[in-house]
């Protein structure tokens, strides 16, 4: 247990006496009961902040912010979220680094990028959480299955012969949807950067974009896959989770400095959202939340777009239904939300791939200072988590090559298609 | 001569921006809403600066200009260009964003934005004026009709009816529309 961190005053206290009260004699029997007192002490240290203000992006991995504002998991850790709703990537990080915003639902990728100042100002970040793994996803236009389009092969093929280039949407340069939109296309033999023109959409015009034709495909998070299959203007060809099974999706992010001059309001931040993921984990529970997420202060779509794809149950609007194991998860044992320093590696390897890095970072020194996991832990110890042995963990992707965090450079250099 | 692009649904907000600028001797070269095809239009149009509203969904259009290619603007964050981070925050609060191109030296930049800085501020004021205004004239509604329902149900002419609500809300410690309106829905539950 690492208590190097804690420079509260009440735990010099309570170390003080676990270090006084052994010499009194029966040194073992204390040392332990000091031990319990200890550990039970901890949870009693207050956060610094009552209130904290925590920005979101309607979508429906939102779901663990807004369920732990909204059915008082926040005030059982002492805190009270106020929660955000922000309209665009680049607002959450500028409020972020302006103080306007304490923490963010936030794309992981774009931590990252502001860590290492890509496209902006570098500002040292902290990722304090992982908040779900899969439920993105990529679409194609209905114009697109006219043309006999299926699957990625078929459009590999098209793109050869079309005298056009094609434009296909994300939803933010360092995101997460521009990783998984290249990665796929790539792994269909698709240059992103010169077989296509990319643009960025605002998730909620994804759809009217798609129909008015200005994009032939994006890749966004949920609900905006299955509004398309909704709407009758697109088809989900790939699942994110198709990409990469367990993907790292969204996480809450704050700045380093936020994370070490308010450590215990992280703590609870931590704690409480943990508690409405592992809540969000029990399907049951996800229906009574789809209600609350519809709503014009949250998502802000129809019920029904939500809840399918948020209990599983896909349709591909192609024909294809099926119950999806790997749906988006918030909690998984705790597994969701470790932040390996493998997963903030992948993305750094990602941005050296398509050039957003001209050089290689130190990757895992870079992943080791954002990644909390000292923060983190404390919180999962403190609520019986479980937490993960290995701070890396091992995943084979879409084109069958396996990320380990091993050797994030060769890793970054060893494909074909690349900036 | 610096050309501008503005991009803002808010027409009343950027309409007397665009003038000030030109006033300035700046060019405005477009003024678009947010729904419009900005990687098309920068590209053609080729601003030296972007003033966008802060809150814009289309600001993540913008960053991917930015990151993708060289020749496109850059945002700007305005402490990193004079130290000052009150700026930025002054600026985020009334909802200005920027987007520059290449290294434009601050003193060029600074009228720019601190004209639209000025503009939003005043559109940002008048906005919270409009919606006191329509706040009070809401509860002056809600007042009357709790007065007609004294006067109706119990007789009182209406300046009883008036002194009535006031003395049960100095009492109770509430604001008489408060009142007001718990009398209208005791009122409705009951009849």
């Amino acid at each position: 247990m690492d208590f190097g961190r804690c420079d509260c005053p009440v735990d010099k206290g309570v170390l003080a006496m676990v270090v006084f009260k052994p010499a009194a004699g029966t040194p073992f029997l204390f040392s332990i009961f000091e031990f319990i007192f200890l550990v039970g002490n901890m949870n009693l240290v207050k956060p610094e902040l009552t209130e904290v203000n925590i920005g979101f992006i309607p979508l429906t991995d939102c779901a663990p912010i807004v369920v732990a504002a909204r059915m008082g998991f926040d005030k059982k850790y002492g805190i009270s979220i106020n929660l955000h709703k922000e309209s665009s990537w680049a607002a959450i990080r500028d409020k972020l680094i302006s103080g306007d915003l304490h923490a963010a639902h936030a794309l992981y990728g774009m931590v990252y990028g502001a860590e290492l100042g890509i496209g902006g100002q570098q500002k040292d970040m902290a990722v304090l959480m992982t908040l779900n793994h899969n439920g993105q996803g990529i679409t194609l236009s209905n114009q697109l299955k006219t043309l006999g389009i299926t699957n990625g092969t078929e459009l590999s093929r098209l793109l050869k012969q079309y005298p056009a280039k094609l434009t296909f949407a994300q939803t933010f340069p360092t995101g997460t949807h521009a990783m998984w939109l290249y990665y796929w296309l790539a792994s269909h033999d698709i240059d992103p950067l010169h077989d296509i023109k990319t643009t960025v959409v605002p998730p909620p015009q994804m759809v009217a974009n798609l129909s008015s034709g200005n994009v032939a495909g994006y890749c966004a998070g949920e609900p905006w896959n299955a509004r398309a299959v909704y709407d009758n203007v697109g088809f989900t060809v790939a699942t994110s989770q198709d990409i990469w099974a367990d993907h790292p999706e969204k996480v809450l992010g704050v700045t380093a400095e936020f994370a070490d001059v308010y450590p215990q309001t992280c703590r609870a931040m931590v704690m409480a959202i943990l508690e409405a993921c592992r809540y969000l984990d029990v399907l049951a529970n996800r229906t009574q939340v789809t209600d609350l997420l519809a709503g014009p202060d949250y998502v802000n779509a129809p019920k029904a777009v939500i809840h399918d794809r948020f209990v599983g149950s896909y349709d591909n609007g192609n024909g294809k239904k099926w119950q999806d194991a790997n749906a988006i998860k918030f909690f998984n044992d705790g597994k969701v939300n470790f932040p390996y320093l493998s997963d903030g590696m992948w993305f750094m390897t990602q941005f050296k791939r398509w050039g957003l890095l001209k050089s290689a970072p130190d990757y895992l020194e870079v992943a080791k200072k954002v990644n909390r996991i000292d923060i983190y832990q404390g919180a999962a110890m403190a609520m019986d988590v479980s937490i993960p042995s290995n701070v890396m963990r091992a995943s084979r992707l879409i084109d069958g090559v396996i990320w380990d965090g091993s050797d994030p450079d060769a890793y970054a250099n060893r494909f074909s298609i690349r900036a | 001569m610096l050309l501008v692009m503005l991009v803002d649904d808010d027409v009343a907000r950027t309409a007397p921006l665009k003038q000030s600028l030109t006033d300035a001797g700046y060019q405005v070269i477009a003024h678009l809403s947010s729904t419009a095809n900005l990687d098309d239009a920068v590209r053609e149009l080729q601003p030296d600066i972007v003033i966008i509203d802060t809150d814009s969904p289309s600001r993540d259009t913008l960053e991917n200009l930015c990151v993708m290619n060289e020749t496109v603007p850059k945002p700007i964050l305005m402490f990193t260009h004079d130290g000052d981070i009150q700026k930025m925050r002054e600026a985020t609060k009334v909802g200005v964003s920027a987007y520059v191109v290449g290294d434009l030296a601050s003193e060029s930049l600074m009228p720019v934005i601190n004209a639209a800085i000025v503009r939003f501020e005043e559109v940002k004021f008048l906005r919270e004026e409009l919606d006191e205004t329509k706040q009070k004239l809401a509860e002056r509604k809600v007042l009357e009709k709790a007065k007609g329902l004294l006067m109706k149900e119990h007789g009182f002419d209406e300046d009883h009816a008036y002194a009535m609500l006031r003395s049960v809300a100095m009492r109770q410690n509430k604001r008489i529309s408060v009142l007001a309106k718990e009398v209208i829905e005791t009122a409705t539950r009951l009849f």
